[in-house]
């Protein structure tokens, strides 16, 4: 079976809510694919949908081509972490994951071995509801590799992690990508997939926002925009405001101009007599690309600070 | 357990019934919840048993041939007939004094109390009647008097004929009464059984008993002996005690006959194998019913329901390995219960009073005990499935378990509160009607536990019903709802 989740025009609606509209996107082999967009723009939704949990009011989802329901052991076609806590606190670690290990003919030794996977031996037979939010992610992450899939979805799953788990999941991300796996990881946060994610899919309010690589992204949210730095930053802002462009403090000393070309910006700073030390071709970060890709889609947003409401 | 790796070539629900029984024995409380279901069930069987006392035994107590107690009183006019032969008479007139009132011709082996009899009878409600031993009764004819009646005895066969004009005979049935002497007594008899005032108040049940007089005229009596014989003499008396002495005339062959009491099975009210398992089955409903509701509840509590669709996504057959395996823990947890139960009990109910005569020593291989206590564990294996279904729908733990206990223990309370029409009618309609399968004496109209106003069979089938339903509710749910 091919390593692929394939989403076309998936559309849902809770009462009066559109929590999907329209969305398309594949998840490809051989990639990390960030799934990013702000709280409630439809992430898990869609995970619920591929795997059949909840019912889409139209379009498809397949995974390796086939709708998820039919499949016979979906855990050896898809993995899943959607909620760390999704656990009975009464339950081991080990029955939890044999009981899911049962519901697919696996056998009991490969629960042994992804626990190990995730480093919760020591662990295993403690009771689920002694264990951190982040010994929580170990295991629904341990879950979802029960079966070996070649496609794995993961909810949020650097959530509540300590740095040294945070990097160790970037770690397995990279590698199951590299083993040939598709891996799909939704975020709110795009800094948590700046070194891990090769692929971006970005929603909001349910649309498809950017469905793109991360140098592409980058590329573009860094295209037409020039960084000068002046000491004379006051004037240097009202010359670019009169030639058309737009300036924004970027720094002390430092200002972000868009709608001018580097050359413009040094012709007008040149003949105004204004002096520079640099001016140079924007170099943004994916945090602020992904800012101002979801400006409009973030749902529950709070007015800036200081202005008057 | 060794890793067996053909566990995958296994069909799909065979591994569904695996992992949720693995969910079943991981949650320590769930086990604990069953263990304790079984022992709970037994020590409070012994706690009943020890309690109770019954003082039927102390008066006198008439049983049939087989054993088993009976009520055999009525007045009869009777003489002996020596080997074979026939009895008739024609029943001109009956009072309807009860509904159950009996007069007719018998063959009885002698005229104690309790002994072999068949007896052709009409009665006011129920229509003409072969009766024998207090255990056969074949009906005739519907409507009654006036009717020719006569018995044949040929050995041990007796076969009754009914006529309506004296020629044309028609066959009722025939019986085979084991042991008889060569010389029988026959002759007319009238009984007229008591009439039963039952007083119902909150908590509380009054029975009154008031005894009734039947008559009937009887003409064209005739003995017939095959032996070569003089003419037998008439004699009467009231076999047994009734609660108002009988009298007979004769006048030109036509004779008037007075009896009171009744000639029937008379089981005790009190079940000893009901005694011995309802009390602590009601405590064990308890348990069972918030593990039903728990064992499907948990799914919702955290979100784990999806966590077993993803890994199953069929959801139908989801559900049906749950039920299986709630139900067939249950089932198992219960017969351990209900044998122990009965077993600890029944040797203290002996002691206490509920011994023979008057209560036959119950058996695990008698079908009505069988029935009881096999019946037990399937009603709370039913009562399981049901809470699951519930919990399904509900997908809250505190309105599911007070939703079933509701249905379960609310009617057995209301029950005793209202009149006995209403009361069979709330056990037909909820499924407290199930426990009516612990039930192993016939109902008798003096029995009046809410239990005891519907079959055993009919309780069950509720039972059934409701558990169909709820399972094909939540079915419907569970496929329909997002998860």
């Amino acid at each position: 079976m091919e390593a692929t989740i394939e989403v076309r025009g998936l559309r849902k609606q809770y009462g009066t809510t559109v929590a999907l509209d329209d969305l398309s996107f594949d998840v490809d082999a051989g990639h990390v694919t960030g799934f990013v967009g702000p709280n409630g723009a439809g992430k898990s939704t869609t995970m619920r949908i591929v795997l059949g949990l909840d019912a889409a009011d139209g379009g498809t989802a397949l995974v390796g081509g086939q709708p998820y329901p039919q499949l016979r052991t979906p855990l050896c076609h898809v993995g899943a972490l959607l909620d760390a806590a999704a656990v009975h606190p009464s339950r081991r670690a080990r029955d939890h994951l044999l009981w899911m290990a049962r519901s697919n003919g696996l056998p009991r030794r490969r629960v042994d071995e992804v626990i190990d996977l995730v480093g919760l031996s020591s662990v295993a037979r403690r009771r689920a509801g002694t264990y951190s939010l982040g010994m929580r992610q170990r295991l629904g992450i341990a879950a979802a590799l029960l079966g070996d899939p070649p496609v794995l979805m993961f909810d949020e799953p650097v959530n509540g992690l300590d740095p040294e788990g945070i990097s160790w999941i970037r770690g397995l991300l990279r590698s199951l990508a590299e083993e040939g796996r598709a891996v799909l990881v939704s975020s709110h946060l795009m800094s948590e997939l700046e070194d891990s994610a090769d692929h971006l899919v970005v929603i909001g309010r349910g649309r498809l926002i950017a469905d793109t690589t991360v140098s592409e992204l980058l590329a573009t949210a860094s295209k037409g925009r020039v960084d000068v730095r002046t000491m004379q930053r006051a004037a240097a802002m009202a010359l670019f405001a009169n030639a058309g462009g737009t300036a924004a403090v970027n720094d002390r000393d430092a200002v972000t101009v868009s709608g001018l070309t580097a050359e413009h910006v040094s012709g007008l700073l040149d003949a105004a007599g204004l002096p520079y030390f640099e001016v140079t071709p924007h170099r943004a970060s994916l945090e602020e690309a992904y800012m101002d890709l979801t400006r409009d889609a973030v749902e529950f947003a709070a007015p800036p600070v200081g202005e008057p409401r | 357990m060794t890793d067996r790796p053909e566990v995958a070539g296994r069909d799909g629900f065979h591994r569904l019934l695996l992992a949720e029984w693995t969910k079943l024995r991981s949650v320590p409380r769930w086990v604990l919840t069953v263990v304790a279901t079984v022992v709970v069930t037994a020590l409070v069987a012994l706690l009943v048993a020890s309690s109770s006392n019954a003082d039927a035994n102390e008066h006198r107590v008439v049983v049939g041939p087989d054993g088993q107690p009976v009520s055999d009183e009525f007045h009869f006019v009777h003489q002996p007939l020596p080997g074979d032969g026939n009895v008739t008479a024609r029943v001109v007139t009956q009072d309807d004094s009860n509904a159950w009132a009996k007069a007719g011709v018998m063959v009885k082996e002698g005229t104690e109390s309790g002994s072999p009899y068949a007896a052709m009878m009409v009665t006011p409600g129920n229509g003409l009647r072969l009766q024998a031993n207090f255990s056969t009764d074949l009906a005739g004819a519907a409507e009654a008097e006036p009717r020719w009646l006569r018995l044949t005895r040929s050995g041990s066969e007796i076969t009754g004929y009914e006529s309506p004009d004296g020629s044309v005979w028609s066959k009722v049935g025939m019986v085979e009464l084991d042991a008889l002497p060569p010389t029988v007594e026959v002759g007319l008899f009238v009984a007229s059984p008591n009439d039963v005032q039952i007083h119902r108040q909150l908590g509380s049940i009054g029975v009154g008993e008031t005894p009734t007089a039947g008559k009937a005229t009887f003409d064209n009596v005739s003995v017939v002996s095959a032996q070569p014989s003089k003419p037998g003499a008439w004699a009467d008396l009231d076999v047994g005690q009734p609660g108002t002495a009988g009298a007979s005339t004769e006048s030109d062959g036509m004779f008037t006959v007075t009896g009171s009491g009744d000639v029937a099975s008379d089981p005790p009210d009190d079940d000893v194998v009901l005694i011995s398992l309802s009390p602590g089955v009601l405590v064990a409903v308890l348990a069972i019913v918030a593990l039903g509701v728990v064992f499907a509840t948990s799914e919702y509590n955290r979100g784990m329901i999806r966590t077993t669709l993803a890994a199953s996504p069929r959801r139908g057959p989801v559900l049906a390995a749950k039920a299986v395996v709630i139900g067939g823990t249950t089932f198992v947890a219960g017969l351990l219960a209900s044998v122990s139960a009965f077993l600890l009990a029944q040797p203290i109910l002996r002691a206490n009073g509920y011994g023979p005569p008057a209560f036959p020593e119950p058996s695990l291989s008698d079908g009505p005990v069988l029935r009881a206590v096999v019946g037990t564990a399937a009603a709370l294996a039913l009562i399981a499935v049901l809470s699951l279904g519930a919990g399904v729908i509900l997908r809250r733990s505190a309105g599911a378990i007070a939703g079933v206990l509701v249905l379960l223990i609310l009617p057995l309370l209301v029950a005793h509160a209202l009149p006995p029409g209403a009361a069979a009618w709330l056990m037909r309609l909820t499924p407290a009607g199930g426990f009516a399968i612990q039930q192993t004496v016939d109902r008798s109209e003096t029995a009046l536990e809410p239990w005891a106003m519907i079959g055993p069979w009919a309780g069950f089938g509720v039972l059934c019903a409701y558990t169909a339903v709820t399972l094909g509710v939540a079915f419907w749910l569970l496929r329909r709802r997002d998860a």
